[in-house]
């Protein structure tokens, strides 16, 4: 008795809410056909159990192989609630890996996960928001999100939803924006970032200013950000408490400050004393943009004229440790010292 | 004491189980401790204690049972049958009691006696012997400790021995099992731990990388302004060059185009003067005026001068011609007279004869045309007219015929003159 041995495995119906998992590779396909059983009870269990094996990448592998993404993708459509976040759960997990992504859009699962916008359960949408917001870290998952027209729908959302889901959008958001931003400017996605820019949330704050700086990268975005009156926001934002919602707010100024307008605009909300202060912040994305956003302001002779006194901060940047910091500062003083 | 059917029905199964349920009781010995008097036999029947040959524990199949009435009150046909039974068996008993051998009676001068024979002998009386005792406990003396009650040694003495690793050793049998549970449960954290790991390492290059782009597009988007801006002031400056070199050339052109117009322009007067003055513009207005004025007049006088004297000369002619008629007429009326003598042809007379006059006139007028000034002295012999009677008239007539024939002869021969 005391030498007894016993398998490696778990004891079965050691967690009674958790399907049977089959030895070995007969894994996945037994719980690939027991998601299709008719079963409630069967269903759940499965999915439990599929929750926990994705967490390892092969397992993800060999589960988009043998095609679980059709399964779980009926099983979206599930009358059942606990199912349908078991699903989400799954599938999100699976968006964290590569391997998940690239299923993901091999199978189109976005299109079959965007029914689950408007669930009545906030934990299934939260689920549903950090899939997409997986799935948009890679570019090609981006381009997938933006090329099923899904942003006008996640602008939609976005009014809508609460803060921490919002805060998931906003990443998505901003990661499928630096793809293709079209969509999304005739979404009117500016004004509610704007307003989003002044709420409490830290989080919220320097998310919303992120996803500016991406809006803000082709030319429309300048313009649309110049009509709405974003900047002078953002140059209140350069005094935030948070940092990180200053390096955003220095970064959405950087590119909104590109078009003349945008310039003139940031000269009369008088942002180049803020961005000064920022040029000595402990985050390095924050002096970069800093140094940028003046570079930008430094091209008008107005902007030129102010920041001709304050070379020397440049020149103490130009021993930062950070690369991208002392080229950017050998940039500015060029601007800064030229004459027509 | 007597057992109770208990029906409890599972609705689900539709059976029943049976409880029996007695106060406990001392298990009847086989030994009668107090005597029985043979005159007393039992009325009932001897309780059995014995499981084994208990009516109500079922024995052998179970699926073919009897089922006893369920209600509390037994059928009374049954009830009889029973107490019939029961009074059938005491009999029998009764009678085999009668019939079974019993002691003998005992010999003369014997008495029998009940006699205990096992090992520990024990007083046997009707009555029990009860002794009065009081108990006080003394005031204020402790009460020793109970002693420890060691209960009798009673029954069977059974003997054990474990041997060496028979017994459950929970501590080591539960090792392997905690094992594989706290290994399963660590690999699985373990594993969404580095997935977690992984996605923030993801997320911080990602980070660095987007910070990086974000300013390498910056100045990308800086330097593409800047040309722009450079290239539209090129322009502007290219396009205030051009119109500047523009109008240089147009006011070059300008000066030469005045100059060489006023160059032009300067003989331009004289020669207009000159050819205005050939063209006769420039007149003497006096000249003028007596060309226009005086001339004409001068010549419609001449033509009247004329005119009259052509009167004169034509009335003349139709005197001679009238008179050289009158003659010729009365040398013919002469003759005439002589043959016949019509006053009334006179009114008839002037009138015929006027009107192949008139019709010779219109003959030698419409003959005019063609001819010139002969026919009219040819028209002139024709006329007659008693000059006697009415040569006023007729003379009127006739002048105003002339005039009317000259009239046409001027119209004729001014359209001879242009036809010709």
């Amino acid at each position: 008795m005391a030498s007894a041995q016993i398998s490696m495995y778990l004891p079965p119906d050691v967690n009674p809410s958790q399907a049977a998992i089959a030895y070995g590779c007969r894994a996945l396909p037994k719980l690939n056909k027991e998601l299709q059983s008719e079963d409630l009870l069967t269903r759940q269990k499965a999915l439990m159990a599929l929750c926990d094996l994705v967490h390892d990448p092969e397992h993800v592998y060999v589960a988009i192989d043998i095609g679980c993404l059709e399964s779980l993708k009926a099983l979206l459509k599930d009358t059942n609630d606990m199912v349908r976040l078991k699903t989400t759960e799954v599938l999100y997990i699976m968006a964290t890996h590569n391997v998940g992504r690239e299923g993901f859009l091999k199978y189109d699962v976005i299109h079959a996960l965007s029914y689950l916008l408007h669930d009545p359960q906030a934990a299934c949408r939260e689920n549903l928001h950090l899939a997409y917001k997986h799935l948009a870290q890679v570019p090609s998952g981006a381009q997938g999100i933006v090329n099923s027209g899904l942003i006008p729908a996640l602008v939609w959302k976005l009014q809508r939803e609460e803060e921490n889901i919002q805060e998931l959008l906003l990443d998505t958001l901003a990661a499928c924006l630096m793809e293709d931003a079209t969509e999304a400017l005739d979404s009117r996605l500016v004004p509610f970032l704007k307003e989003k820019l002044l709420s409490a949330n830290n989080n919220i704050r320097s998310k919303a200013a992120r996803t500016l700086v991406a809006i803000s990268i082709p030319l429309e975005g300048k313009k649309q950000i110049w009509q709405y009156d974003v900047i002078p926001i953002l140059v209140h934002l350069l005094k935030d408490k948070v940092k990180e919602v200053q390096a955003n707010a220095a970064g959405a100024l950087m590119y909104a400050t590109v078009t003349t307008e945008g310039k003139y605009a940031a000269l009369d909300a008088e942002a180049i004393t803020p961005l000064l202060g920022l040029l000595f912040s402990p985050l390095s994305k924050a002096r970069l943009n800093a140094i940028k956003a003046l570079t930008m302001l430094a091209e008008a002779p107005e902007g030129r004229r102010f920041l001709q006194a304050h070379v020397p901060n440049f020149r103490a940047l130009e021993k930062d440790d950070n690369e991208a910091v002392r080229r950017a500062a050998l940039v500015a003083i060029k601007v800064v010292e030229w004459k027509p | 004491v007597a057992p109770t059917w208990t029906d409890r029905t599972s609705p689900a199964m539709g059976t029943y189980t049976y409880t029996y349920t007695s106060r406990p009781r001392p298990p009847p010995c086989q030994r009668r401790r107090y005597r029985d008097s043979l005159l007393q036999p039992a009325e009932e029947p001897i309780r059995y204690g014995n499981i084994m040959y208990d009516r109500r524990v079922i024995r052998g199949n179970t699926y073919a049972l009897q089922m006893a009435p369920l209600s509390g009150q037994p059928d009374p046909l049954e009830i009889q049958r029973q107490h019939q039974a029961k009074r059938r068996a005491l009999a029998r008993k009764r009678a085999q009691e009668q019939l079974r051998p019993h002691t003998p009676e005992p010999v003369e001068g014997r008495q029998h006696v009940d006699v205990q024979t096992e090992l520990y002998l024990e007083e046997i009386a009707d009555r029990t012997i009860e002794v009065d005792m009081e108990c006080q406990t003394d005031a204020f003396l402790d009460r020793p400790p109970t002693p420890l009650f060691i209960p009798a040694k009673t029954g069977k003495d059974v003997a054990t021995q474990i041997l060496e690793g028979e017994l459950f050793d929970f501590d080591l049998e539960v090792k392997p099992m905690l094992e594989v549970l706290v290994g399963k449960t660590i690999e699985q954290s373990l594993l969404e731990v580095m997935e977690e790991e992984e996605l923030a390492n993801l997320q911080a290059s990602q980070y660095a990388y987007e910070e990086l782009r974000n300013v390498e597009l910056a100045e990308v988007q800086r330097l593409e302004e800047q040309e722009r801006r450079h290239q539209e002031e090129k322009e502007r400056r290219k396009q205030q060059q051009w119109e500047v070199v523009h109008k240089h050339n147009e006011t070059a052109q300008k000066i030469a185009a005045q100059v060489f117009a006023q160059r032009y322009l300067a003989d331009l007067l004289p020669s207009v003067f000159d050819s205005l003055r050939d063209g006769g513009y420039f007149y003497d207005p006096v000249q003028r005026d007596i060309e226009i004025g005086f001339l004409p007049w001068l010549m419609n006088e001449v033509d009247k001068t004329m005119e009259y004297s052509m009167v004169g000369r034509a009335v003349l002619d139709m005197l001679i011609r009238e008179v050289v008629d009158k003659r010729l007429m009365m040398y013919e009326h002469k003759e005439d007279e002589r043959l016949s003598f019509r006053p009334g042809d006179r009114l008839s007379g002037p009138g015929a004869v006027r009107d192949p006059l008139v019709g010779p006139e219109i003959q030698g007028q419409s003959t005019s045309q063609s001819q010139g000034p002969p026919p009219d002295r040819e028209s002139l012999p024709p006329l007659d007219g008693r000059y006697l009677e009415k040569l006023s008239s007729q003379e009127r007539r006739l002048l105003e015929e002339e005039e009317d024939e000259q009239r046409e002869m001027r119209k004729s021969s001014g359209k001879e003159e242009p036809s010709q």
